[in-house]
């Protein structure tokens, strides 16, 4: 039985082949995924510990805010630098050294921004201990003066900057520096892709805190034999209530799940989501080739069985073949996982992320995670089409070629119609109804309404296939219409082949329909609430900053009627840590409208703040309700909603008076200026004009209308670009199925293909119509897609816009163009499918394949 | 059937010192061997011999399906040697019609659609006087809709026959097309091959072992070996019987 099994292995090579790619693919997109989830998880964790190698304990503000990631770390209140002091005269420490730690945007050589994109840009004071910092020279000196500063070398090396020249810091405000030093993270560039520029302790202070009587933070180091859990308990004892003192290793471990929490969980979940993805295509593509090859070897089975072979061994025969693909494909991909980690990196970076570099980590978990996964995929998939195989009894299947039963059974319509409806409806439900777990709910409806399509699939194969073909029949004669009937002749196949690239199409369908509907809205929304001319940006991270005062100027320009800096920033308001939005009221007026549907904004008093329509009726709130709102310095002030408004895309659900805020916050940054300009002045002088102005800034992009929507939607765009790009190896994977399949169904035709060459058909003909036919099954596979994708995508947008989201609420908007492109590239992968299995197929010599054996 | 008197015409095809190795070296097997033949036209030729005369090599090669080592094939004035494949299969397509043995309709297509598939390949309409006379000869008028799988074996080689008549080919060659019959459907498909040489003066080639199937030609050539062997104009199912007894040994 063995030697039976393994020659038909090494026979069947050539169709294992594509079962092979399929899981090898799979598993190379899982376990490189992991891959580089472990290693940005190894390289953050190394990065962090040596930060804080030789802090033993460090002393700062006890309150602390929620952070969005690739914000500046300035969400902590301030020490005051008399502790400084305070705390050098515990007892057991060794030393202690002030920090002081903000944004700081620090320009390249040739006036560009650098840093940014994620990782935050900061400044802060030059710490010459290395027991104390982990930064250290490498080139040059400490800074001394007011204006020198020490920068590390990655930013460095990106800016083209050396020791002796001079460029600008915006913190925001634009301070001019001179670079006397460069210096290392460690023994990195930098702490991953964070810029640092390090002033005196006094100039960081004016610079970044203005002020001078305190700090951000303390770093201690312990005297020997001094435990860091000792050393904060005496420390502890000599600080005021609301200043703290931790272990160094408790504030690595805070770094570190902090960066978990805020960027490393959600970027790797995302990305094992699209892994799965292409598993479960890939799942697809293996059923239908082992159904094939179960089939097609029907006969020999049954023979074997004839001759006393028991239905068990013929399925362990499967079972092992299916293992053995299993297991080297897994180990192969896992290989292949390396190189895909280093690829997923490199689409990041080159969509803008700048993630950590360093040596690759290989976890255990990963190796098993992928090796497992792969061989069970393949097993189910291999072994449950043998299953159904082995019950035919052996005389029928010698007997009869075909055993696969070619047509759909009423049994498989009621299945498929019932669990589609019930999808459907589940999905409608959730969405209509509303209520919290909407989500939950559609997305169980969404799974559902796939496994019901796939069901119901075959029963709509062959009517699909005739009406997709009809085109064909009339465009390409006898070669259409015979490539029309070989789609129609075994439904389930084809539905089957077709089913993998539907799910794929699927899901690029449902984050077409989504990004479309966002973008729909943010344009719309824009369109109507912004009516001012210019927009002045930091870009589409918005992680920059600008300085208040850029408002202020632009607002003194002749051409300029009103200028308002928008801020953003976080706060405790009511039970949980929002982002709000700071502004002068009194100026938003003439270039916002926020359709204030209770009270009014430019009224808005000093105790007083303006709330979204969605959040007064998420938490019961109207005008005059009074909410508790604390400040990132610890402080907590009582205000009072003075506006309610409906347009939240550009403000959010919390609008805060500049004169509220400033008191609480280190550094008065703004992230927006919105410009409106006189009447009958250009928008084309009015930009030239206010460009003038703010290139003293850095040069900060000026917009206009158009160009600030672009910008808004740009992070739709960029993100639409990733998972396309991740899509793409689930939708190599289905049509490696579709070539796969075809490849396969050639073997099987080969007398019918041979008898067509015998009375008249040429080769191009015969490539045509495998073509075609190919083209026929991806067309109905991508336009199942299409159909569950459009209408998912409706179910997802629906549900996210009853979510209370803090910006983006969006309405359903369909792209029909790019879906009709969807179409037309899912047809044309069809004739890239169907490619190889053609020119094999011409290649079949004609006689062996009409000679009687 | 075997009454016909004709005069000398001329050859429809013709084969030339014509050699067929497979292999190479020692394990080289001459499946025909240094054959010339002529196949008149309007004349009904049986093909004879024994499992490996190189009966169905010789047939295939003059058909243009597959290539000689050495010699040469003609069909009408054109060498065949000389031919791309495309040129070929252009040629089988329009000046030659073949019947299988078995597997020689497409399952997906009705009757019809198989009957006039050479002339759709050929992106023609079918000559409608002759496809009806056609049709009419093999007697199946009533049965162009159905699929191969709803029609029986019989039913399946008389589609075949028509189809392989429908283009008004040059020559039909036909590789045992009553191998995988029972006597009485044999006998039919038999009858209307010869009916189509009687009365539309068509030309076909036909390989068998089957003696009474012989009968039905013109003419039968024996093949042994690889060589000709022998001839018999006019054959009936005893003379061929005795023939090959003489032959046999």
């Amino acid at each position: 039985m063995r030697t039976v099994m393994l020659k038909g292995l090494l026979a069947h090579k050539r169709r294992l082949l594509g079962t092979f790619l399929a899981v090898f693919l799979g598993v190379a997109f899982l376990s490189g995924t992991l891959v580089l989830g472990d290693t940005l998880r190894g390289n953050f964790d190394n990065l962090f510990t040596e930060a804080n190698a030789g802090t033993d304990a460090v002393v700062r503000h006890a309150s602390k805010l929620g952070t969005d990631p690739g914000e500046a770390k300035s969400q902590r209140g301030l020490i005051d630098t008399t502790l400084v002091d305070k705390v050098r005269n515990v007892d057991g420490v060794a030393d202690a050294a002030p920090y002081v730690e903000g944004f700081g945007q620090l320009l390249g050589k040739n006036g560009d921004k650098l840093g940014g994109n994620g990782p935050p840009t900061l400044a802060g004071n030059w710490i010459d201990n290395r027991a104390l910092s982990p930064y250290h020279l490498v080139e040059g000196r400490a800074p001394r003066a007011g204006n020198e500063v020490v920068i590390n070398r990655g930013a460095a090396n990106n800016g083209n900057l050396h020791v002796g020249d001079t460029t600008t810091v915006q913190t925001p405000e634009p301070v001019p520096v001179t670079i006397v030093g460069i210096s290392k993270f460690g023994s990195a560039d930098g702490l991953g892709g964070v810029t640092f520029t390090a002033f005196t302790l006094e100039s960081a202070q004016e610079h970044l805190l203005h002020r001078t009587d305190q700090v951000t933070s303390i770093s201690v180091k312990a005297q020997s034999g001094v435990s860091q859990d000792a050393l904060v308990n005496r420390i502890q004892r000599a600080l005021p209530a609301d200043v703290q003192a931790i272990t160094g290793a408790k504030l690595t471990n805070e770094n570190t799940s902090d960066i978990n929490k805020e960027f490393l969980d959600l970027f790797t979940t995302f990305l094992v989501v699209f892994a799965g993805v292409a598993l479960l295509v890939a799942t697809f593509s293996i059923y239908n080739t082992f159904s094939i090859i179960v089939a097609q070897r029907t006969r020999e089975s049954a023979l074997l069985r004839a001759i006393g072979a028991g239905r068990g061994q013929i399925l362990a025969s499967v079972v092992v073949e299916a293992l053995l693909v299993g297991i080297v494909a897994s180990a192969v991909g896992l290989l292949g996982g390396l190189g895909i980690a280093g690829l997923l990196k490199g689409v990041f970076d080159s969509f803008g992320f700048a993630l950590p570099a360093g040596g690759l980590v290989f976890k255990t978990s990963a190796v098993v995670i992928s090796l497992v996964v792969g061989v069970i995929v393949t097993l189910v998939a291999g072994v449950a089409p043998a299953i159904k195989a082995s019950r035919v009894a052996p005389l029928a299947a010698i007997r009869d070629v075909s055993v696969e039963s070619t047509t759909a059974s009423a049994r498989r319509a009621i299945t498929g119609l019932a669990l589609t409806a019930i999808g459907v409806a589940v999905v409608l439900g959730a969405v209509l109804s509303g209520g919290g777990s909407v989500l939950a709910l559609a997305g169980l409806g969404a799974v559902l309404t796939m496994v019901g399509v796939v069901v119901f699939g075959p029963v709509v194969a062959r009517p699909a296939s005739r009406v997709i073909g009809t085109p064909l029949r009339l465009l390409r004669g006898v070669t259409g219409s015979l490539a029309r009937e070989n789609a129609m002749r075994n439904p389930r196949r084809t539905s089957g082949t077709a089913a993998a690239l539907m799910v794929g199409v699927g899901v690029v369908t449902l984050f077409t329909i989504f990004a479309a509907s966002l973008k729909a809205s943010i344009d719309n929304s824009v369109s109507q609430s912004f009516t001012g001319d210019l927009v002045v940006s930091t870009g589409r991270f918005g992680g920059g900053g600008i300085s208040p005062q850029l408002a202020r100027d632009v607002g003194q320009l002749p051409v300029v009627k009103d200028a308002t800096g928008l801020g953003r920033g976080r706060a405790l308001v009511g039970s949980g840590t929002q982002t709000v939005t700071i502004a002068d009221p009194t100026k938003l007026r003439g270039v916002l409208d926020l359709d204030v549907t209770k009270g009014s904004i430019a009224n808005l008093g000093p105790q007083q703040l303006a709330i979204s329509k969605r959040t007064a009726d998420d938490k019961g709130w109207t005008r005059g309700s009074r909410v508790p709102v604390t400040f990132s310095d610890g402080a907590t002030s009582e205000l009072t909603v003075g506006a309610v408004y409906n347009s939240r895309n550009i403000v959010g659900n919390y609008l805060l008076p500049r004169e509220v805020w400033a008191p609480h916050a280190v550094q008065d940054i703004d992230t927006t200026v919105l410009v409106g300009l006189k009447p009958g002045i250009g928008v084309e002088t009015g930009k030239r004009a206010v460009q003038r102005t703010v290139d003293a800034y850095g040069a900060p992009d000026v917009e206009d209308r158009s160009q600030f929507i672009a910008t808004e939607t740009q992070g739709v765009d960029m993100m639409l670009g990733i998972v396309y790009v991740l899509l793409a190896l689930a939708i190599l994977i289905a049509l490696m199925g579709i070539a796969n399949t075809l490849s396969l169904s050639i073997y099987e035709r080969t007398r019918e293909l041979g008898l067509l060459r015998a009375i008249g058909e040429t080769r191009r003909q015969l490539r045509s119509m495998i073509r075609w036919e190919s083209v026929i099954i991806a067309v109905f596979g991508t336009l199942g897609g299409l159909g569950v994708g459009v209408f998912l995508g409706w179910a997802l947008v629906e549900a996210a816009s009853q979510g209370t989201g803090d910006f983006i609420s969006p309405t359903f908007s369909a792209p029909v163009a790019q879906l009709a492109i969807l179409l037309v590239v899912g047809g044309i992968a069809g004739v890239l499918a169907g490619l190889r299995p053609a020119r094999r197929a011409a290649k079949l010599p004609v006689l062996r394949a009409i000679v009687t054996e | 059937m075997t009454n016909t008197l004709a005069p000398p015409r001329a050859a429809v095809a013709r084969a030339e010192h014509a050699t067929k190795v497979y292999g190479s070296g020692e394990t080289a097997v001459r499946a025909i061997d240094d054959v010339t033949v002529e196949f008149a036209a309007g004349r009904f030729t049986a093909i004879m011999g024994p499992s490996g005369s190189g009966k169905s090599t010789l047939m295939h090669c003059a058909a243009g399906l597959d290539d000689l080592t050495s010699g040469e094939v003609f069909v009408g004035d054109v060498a065949l040697g000389s031919l791309s494949d495309k040129e070929l299969t252009l040629l089988r397509r329009d000046r030659i019609g073949f019947v299988f043995q078995s597997y020689n309709l497409i399952p997906t297509l009705t009757a019809l659609e198989n009957i006039t598939l050479p002339t759709a390949l050929a992106g023609k309409k079918p000559n409608r006087e002759w496809l009806d006379g056609v049709i009419d000869t093999v007697g199946l008028r009533d049965r162009l809709s159905h699929r191969p799988s709803e029609l029986s074996g019989g039913q399946q080689q008389r589609v075949a026959v028509a189809r392989a008549l429908a283009t008004r080919p040059q020559i039909v060659f036909a590789d045992e097309p009553t191998g995988n019959l029972d006597s009485r459907a044999g006998a039919e498909i038999l009858g209307f091959m010869a009916q189509a040489v009687g009365d539309l003066a068509q030309t076909i080639v036909m390989v068998t072992h089957d003696p009474a199937a012989a009968a039905y030609a013109d003419r039968v050539v024996f093949l042994g070996d690889g060589r000709i062997v022998g001839e018999l104009a006019d054959p009936t199912a005893e003379t061929v019987i005795n023939r090959m007894q003489q032959l046999g040994g």
